[in-house]
């Protein structure tokens, strides 16, 4: 574990009043055969080898309800992907409700339904919104069997280092909150 | 009691363009020129980069095949693995195993389930109940979206289950599978099939009671028929005039040719005649092969006839297809026994072949030449939403002077309507390869 690592795991741990550190889910979209789709995973891989303890990493392909869905009460959620819209390799972490009704930025590893109704919908299901950040990269060619762009590629610490900082925010949020409500009733 | 919107006759002048279809798969858009109530131009613009996956399988083995192919699409994965291992199988020589064909029905109906209820309730029934998303949807009418969303998941655990994850399946190889299923594990989706049923023959009861435009149209409708089953993985090419063809044979009567307004190639018949495939063409053309659940909701309906000539109600085709697909599911899960291996060997030769079988949204066609190898020389693929697309347009050119005595904004919504009910799926469309070499 890097001393990054450390100082935002005692960041947390040494907050008053703390109790149990929430569970963050990140859940990587993409896919890593299909150029810049590939950058989540990619930049997974290095976040996996210096993981922050509270964090799990699944990797979904497509963002679907259910995988909200399926977040444990109480935990939060980190969404990696790739997208059109910015500038490739460029770097955006923001909040999940960030990306409703910015049509700028459209993730490109779903086409069923966009991202801001998955988002919506799990919210509506669960009750509450769900606590959690999106993070995304500027992706420019998304062809199958070709690698990540250069932009791209020189990208990836730098969006593995955001996935941690979205990871940390996420923590605190729910911290602060004092974790994610029981849904209501449906 | 249906179809209680009728439209004013036509008259005046009407432009719109769509930038950006939405609750639609893919990328396209609309352009609609009406002058003096005459349509000009008619256009569903599929804009979404091509794919290249005819040039991307070429120098690969069939089993490589399978998998890229099911890539073309997020939403239907299967169809692409069924067609081309099918074409792969009839080239090659190889009969499978009672079960192995079981299985992958089985997976088909996950896909058909996961695909029509994401459909109905979360991209079509938006339009029909007057809301602009599945999420503005779910505000007022949260038992259908949690209904649609409760489908889809059955959907993909049965495409999880037998193909190995939900999106992009990996299990299906020539000659099977890549492992065998115990029976416990198919039977463990038992439970949830029951309920799935349930919900799709409410889906059935709420989508026929829909409010539709009164627009009819004869077209020429395609799909495959089999004597002795709903048509999915095999059967013949027919349609609506008559014909009566071997699914290898495809390329005999239809043809493909490209557009100036589309990424994706466009089909149409050997007499230059648009046609058009999926739910409602399968319900007009193989409805006597329904299971009797399905059968006896098409029934109770009474919107067969609807059905076929009314593009509208496209939406209570697919929801009979939802029942068909559920209540399939259930009776191969109650009959399956393991197949003795997962895949029958095989060993490659020189050969050619083509197949076809019924995506979710239509007929898909794969043909594949492969050399002594096993590896492929060339490839074609065609997929529905391109083979729709003229038909779309005729369409659209016939239903457009029936708005315009609308405000634009309901005009707009109307024909937006209606090229949803097509279930285009773009990203599947544009996967062609057209290489143009300038000798020097």
């Amino acid at each position: 574990m890097t001393m990054t690592a450390e100082l935002e795991r005692e960041t947390i741990a040494n907050r008053p009043n703390h109790g149990p550190t929430p569970s963050v889910d990140v859940l990587v979209c993409g896919s890593i055969d299909r150029g810049d789709d590939g950058a989540p995973f990619a930049a997974s891989e290095l976040l996996e080898a210096d993981r922050p303890a509270n964090a799990r990493i699944r990797r979904i392909g497509q963002v679907d309800v259910d995988d909200l869905l399926s977040i444990p009460r109480g935990a939060g959620v980190v969404i990696v992907d790739a997208a059109t819209g910015i500038e490739p390799g460029a770097i955006l972490e923001l909040p999940l409700r960030g990306l409703l009704g910015d049509e700028s930025v459209r993730p490109r590893s779903s086409h069923s339904l966009a991202m801001p109704e998955v988002i919506g919908l799990a919210d509506m299901l669960r009750g509450r919104p769900l606590v959690g950040r999106i993070v995304v990269i500027g992706a420019r060619r998304f062809t199958l069997g070709r690698p990540l762009t250069r932009r791209v590629s020189a990208a990836l610490p730098s969006l593995s280092r955001a996935m941690r900082v979205a990871i940390g925010h996420v923590t605190e949020a729910l911290l602060e909150q004092g974790g994610d409500p029981p849904r209501r009733n449906r | 009691m249906h179809d209680t919107d009728t439209l004013a006759e036509p008259s005046g002048d009407l432009e719109v363009d769509v930038a950006g279809l939405t609750r639609v798969e893919g990328e396209g858009s609309l352009r609609l020129r009406v002058r003096d109530g005459v349509v000009q131009e008619a256009h569903l613009e599929i804009f979404e980069a091509p794919r290249y996956f005819e040039r991307l399988v070429v120098g690969r083995s069939p089993d490589e095949v399978i998998d890229i192919v099911a890539r073309i699409c997020g939403i239907c994965p299967v169809a692409y693995q069924m067609t081309a291992v099918h074409a792969f199988e009839q080239a090659i020589g190889i009969s499978i195993d009672p079960a192995v064909r079981d299985l992958r029905r089985l997976l088909y109906c996950g896909e058909w389930i996961e695909s029509h209820a994401l459909h109905i309730y979360l991209l079509h029934l938006p339009d029909f109940l007057g809301y602009a998303s599945a999420l503005e949807l779910a505000k007022d009418h949260r038992s259908e979206v949690v209904s649609g969303l409760e489908l889809k998941k059955l959907g993909n655990s049965i495409v999880g289950l037998v193909g190995g994850r939900a999106i992009h399946p990996v299990s299906v190889r020539v000659g099977g599978f890549s492992r065998t299923f115990r029976r416990e594990e198919i039977s463990s989706l038992r439970e949830a099939l029951d309920e799935g049923l349930e919900i799709a023959l409410a889906t059935v009861e709420l989508v026929s009671g829909l409010a539709t435009p009164d627009f009819h149209r004869e077209a020429r409708l395609v799909a495959l028929r089999h004597p002795s089953e709903y048509p999915m993985n095999e059967g013949r090419i027919t349609s609506t005039d008559g014909l009566d063809l071997d699914a290898t044979a495809w390329p005999t009567e239809f043809r493909e040719r490209q557009v100036s307004w589309s990424h994706a190639l466009q089909s149409r018949g050997r007499d230059e005649q648009p046609y058009l495939l999926g739910p409602s063409s399968r319900i007009t053309l193989a409805g006597g092969q329904l299971h009797p659940i399905a059968a006896k909701a098409l029934e109770a309906t009474g919107l067969r006839d609807a059905i076929r000539t009314n593009p509208y109600r496209s939406i209570v085709a697919r929801a009979i297809e939802l029942v068909d697909a559920v209540a399939e599911a259930i009776d191969i899960v109650d009959r399956y026994v393991p197949p003795s291996v997962a895949a029958e060997p095989w060993r490659p030769r020189r050969a050619s072949a083509g197949w076809a079988t019924e995506a979710p949204r239509g007929l898909i066609f794969h043909a594949y030449e492969i050399d002594d190898r096993g590896l492929v020389r060339h490839a074609q693929i065609v997929p529905p939403t391109s083979q729709n697309q003229a038909a779309i347009e005729a369409d659209l050119a016939a239903f457009a002077p029936r708005v315009l005595h609308l405000p634009k904004a309901e005009a707009t919504h109307r024909i937006e309507q209606l090229i949803r009910s097509y279930d285009p799926c773009i990203s599947c469309a544009t996967h062609f390869l057209d290489l143009s070499v300038e000798a020097v």
